[in-house]
């Protein structure tokens, strides 16, 4: 049995809903300045449209700048030209409603798992009292109800990241940029990482920019794929995933569009 | 079934050999340090051992009991050198973390500041603290300013080198994560920079603490009479090699108790921090 | 970057220097308080000649490279053996353990009682300061080797004494690296206390005696040229055993 025991979600590709552009990724490059003058940039002339509420995959393989799009995108670098406008609004700095999940987590080692989420509804302002009142929201959403009190130490990388997907919730973005934020994690807390990951969009829809260097982590999650190449960084595959979740890695759809991701690779 | 039964036996065994090896841990030093002892005292009976350079143990027991109830010299009694000794060190360790705290905060943020001050950093911490005693006596005197100058020198360049490398450590994706959530300026220095440094703070503290310790019996040793280091000089100058060595003893149980202290608070202050990782710093 | 940051710190000395030459020559206006690096360095001259001065530092040097040489031998072999052989670790460490929390200068006094004023007693509490911390970073880098390793090499038909030297101890070598820097750095401020209480040559001696016959220019010279040999020393250590080790020292 092949199927992966993922709640249903419905598919939002292109056409389901009304399309609006919530992050406009605008002929972005990126050349860093240790860089050789001659060498490509990272990023050569980037440009998409993400929609409100779609799930876009960024995937290639390592060095291809996909995880410098994202910084961009999060406020975290500045492009070399081009811009990103969130909302219309054009990305200077973090913060701002963006919510980011790290590869490693990036918890606040010296904070509890709730005191975690509740630093960043915090800085959404919210009294004390309720901070604590979504903190404990939040975890349970995540399925971590009773690690409240725990320290990160204490938590295995999946729980880790799990804390991380609810802090970057907690600043109730309308955005969330997620850097494989399952890569350090084993395959079958990955897969059910996944599963979460989908069952938690399904409960708080968010537009949701997520990169990764697994093909299939791409094909499970993702509204739209799209692939980098390296050097200069490049869209070389920009594709539309209209299947209904739960996804089947055994789907003869699946399947075609596996190989037809893997050629853009090559 | 046959599984689970093997389970527990193994785990049995495996719980056993642990008890074993715990039993041994304290067995068998407790015999060496026992055997140690005994061939001390008997060489010592046996006329083999000079009494001036090596008292026997049991001297040494009466020796302590005379410096506790009488004092050496005649009248300072070991509780009065301890406390001297203790206030000293205490002092110019306080003061020296109060200035190297604030100020290895601050130029560890800034790469300039930490490039402007990094070789005269290395080169203060180069200079053998106990170097600095005359300057230290004639602008302070020979009294108690002079020794806490001391420590509060050795204590300050050691602190101020961790604090900045504890700032210069911190992992820049927790800064980049506070950013993500609108946390900047000194709300950023103050609830992420901060207590992601706390535990190489803590450390640069212990290893203050040492140098202070180190200084300050060395200190006490030139031109005073009172305070642990003074105690075990003068008490070789007239040959009371027993004294010399109680004071050793107490000099190593304080210095002891004093890291073993700064370890509980630092494990009640610093919760998060996993046990060995604490050890390994 | 790496060139302006060399430069900022350059810059950040000699602003030290020139504003105690300054702050020295027109503020305190007295070389018996607080004499100015060009005082030091000229009341230096006057009363000492460059083979006294050689002189001075040879005594210190070779103290520090004799009670460092035994510290490190003998500390790097029991650590060895200890981290390696379990039994032995369990009647070696109980005393370096009750030993250890007493700061070495505390051996001064016993040193002298047990070796004399001359140079023995000196070597022996370098011997000390420099034999705690290389033990036991010795003994923990043997602990700390991961099991993997071992198994690995077993794997491939290495055992027994071959296991230590091609295996074991190559593997802890970063951290024995890492307890020879302490070692080194904790003799030379041994050293100076040792010279300042008991002897008649090296550079804490240079440091005592200017005191002595109230010459603090010279006390403030030999006290910059403790730092400049501390220096300079550790350098040499510190190059050595990247040599040694290859990058892997780097840290």
């Amino acid at each position: 049995m092949a199927t992966l025991a993922s709640p249903a979600v419905p598919a939002t590709g292109p056409g389901v809903e009304t399309a609006r552009s919530r992050i406009r990724i605008d002929r972005v490059g990126k050349r860093f300045a240790t860089d050789a003058p001659d060498a490509p940039p990272v990023l050569g002339e980037v440009s998409i449209d993400v929609r409100e509420n779609e799930f876009v995959v960024l995937l290639g393989r390592s060095g291809c700048g996909k995880t410098t799009l994202l910084n961009i995108v999060a406020g975290l670098e500045a492009p070399t030209s081009g811009e990103v406008r969130v909302d219309d609004e054009v990305v200077t700095r973090p913060g701002r409603g963006k919510g980011v999940v790290f590869q490693q987590g990036a918890l606040f080692p010296w904070l509890t798992a709730a005191e975690n989420v509740a630093f960043a509804a915090k800085s959404r302002g919210l009294p004390s009292a309720e901070r604590g009142a979504i903190a404990g929201e939040l975890l349970a959403l995540v399925g971590l109800a009773g690690a409240e009190a725990k320290y990160p130490f204490e938590l295995s990388g999946g729980m880790q990241q799990r804390v991380a997907i609810a802090r970057a919730l907690a600043l109730d973005p309308h955005i969330l940029l997620m850097d494989e934020p399952f890569g350090a994690l084993d395959e079958l807390t990955r897969i059910e990482m996944q599963n979460e990951l989908l069952r938690v969009w399904a409960a708080r829809r968010k537009t949701v920019v997520f990169v990764t260097h697994s093909i299939w982590e791409a094909l499970v999650l993702a509204d739209r794929v799209i692939v980098l190449a390296a050097r200069p960084g490049r869209i070389v595959l920009d594709r539309a995933i209209a299947l209904p979740r739960p996804r089947a890695r055994t789907d003869a759809d699946v399947l075609r569009l596996y190989e037809s991701i893997w050629g853009a690779l090559q | 079934m046959s599984v689970i039964p093997d389970t527990v036996a193994v785990a049995r065994a495996s719980a056993r050999t642990r008890a074993a090896r715990d039993w041994r841990d304290l067995v068998y030093p407790a015999v060496a340090i026992a055997v140690l002892l005994a061939a001390w005292q008997g060489a010592s009976v046996a006329g083999w051992l000079r009494p001036v350079q090596f008292p026997p143990p049991t001297r040494l027991a009466t020796s302590f009991v005379e410096l506790v109830t009488e004092g050496y010299p005649e009248g300072i009694a070991l509780f009065t050198h301890v406390a001297i000794t203790l206030q000293r060190i205490l002092l110019g360790y306080a003061i020296a973390v109060a200035l190297a705290v604030p100020l290895g905060l601050v130029v560890g943020r800034s790469p300039a500041l930490d490039a402007l001050t990094d070789p005269v950093a290395s080169f203060a911490r180069s200079i053998a603290t106990l170097s600095l005693l005359p300057l230290a006596v004639v602008w302070f005197g020979t009294g108690e300013a002079a020794k806490v100058f001391l420590i509060g020198y050795g204590c300050f360049w050691v602190m101020f080198s961790n604090v900045v490398a504890a700032v210069k450590s911190v992992d820049p994706t927790l800064v980049q994560a506070a950013r993500t959530m609108d946390v900047a300026g000194t709300a950023l220095f103050r609830q992420v920079v901060l207590p992601a440094a706390l535990p190489r703070i803590f450390s640069g503290a212990r290893v203050a603490l040492g140098v202070g310790f180190m200084v300050i019996v060395g200190a006490e040793m030139i031109g005073t009479i009172r305070g642990l280091g003074a105690l075990i000089m003068e008490a070789r100058t007239f040959y009371r090699t027993d004294i010399t060595m109680v004071g050793m003893a107490v000099i190593g149980v304080l210095g002891f108790a004093i890291a073993w202290g700064l370890e509980r608070l630092e494990a009640k202050w610093l919760p998060w921090q996993a046990r060995e990782s604490r050890r390994g710093a | 970057m790496k060139v302006s940051r060399k430069a900022l710190g350059i810059a950040g000395a000699a602003g030290v220097l020139v504003a105690w030459e300054l702050s020295a020559r027109f503020l305190w206006r007295d070389a018996q308080v607080l004499p100015s690096p060009t005082q030091a360095i000229a009341s230096a001259a006057s009363v000492l000649t460059f083979r006294e001065l050689a002189e001075h530092v040879g005594a210190s040097l070779w103290r520090i490279a004799a009670g460092f040489a035994l510290g490190a031998a003998a500390g790097t072999l029991l650590g060895v053996a200890s981290g390696w052989y379990v039994p032995l670790a369990r009647f070696v460490r109980p005393f370096v353990e009750i030993l250890r929390p007493i700061p070495p200068l505390a051996w001064i006094p016993i040193a002298i009682v047990w070796f004399g004023i001359g140079e023995a007693s000196k070597v022996f509490v370098i011997f000390l300061g420099a034999f705690f911390p290389i033990f036991t970073n010795a003994w923990r880098g043997m602990r700390s080797i991961p099991p993997v390793l071992l198994a690995a090499a077993r794997t491939m038909d290495v055992d027994g004494p071959a296991l230590l030297f091609k295996v074991a101890i190559p593997a802890a070598l970063p951290d024995i690296s890492t307890g020879l820097r302490v070692g080194f750095g904790l003799s030379f401020g041994i050293l100076v206390a040792a010279e300042l209480i008991a002897a008649e040559r090296g550079m804490g001696f240079l440091v005592m005696n200017s005191r002595m016959l109230g010459q603090l220019g010279v006390a403030v010279f030999a006290i910059l040229l403790i730092g400049v040999v501390t220096l300079v020393a550790d350098g040499a250590l510190a190059f050595g055993l990247k040599k040694l080790l290859g990058p892997r020292g780097a840290r």
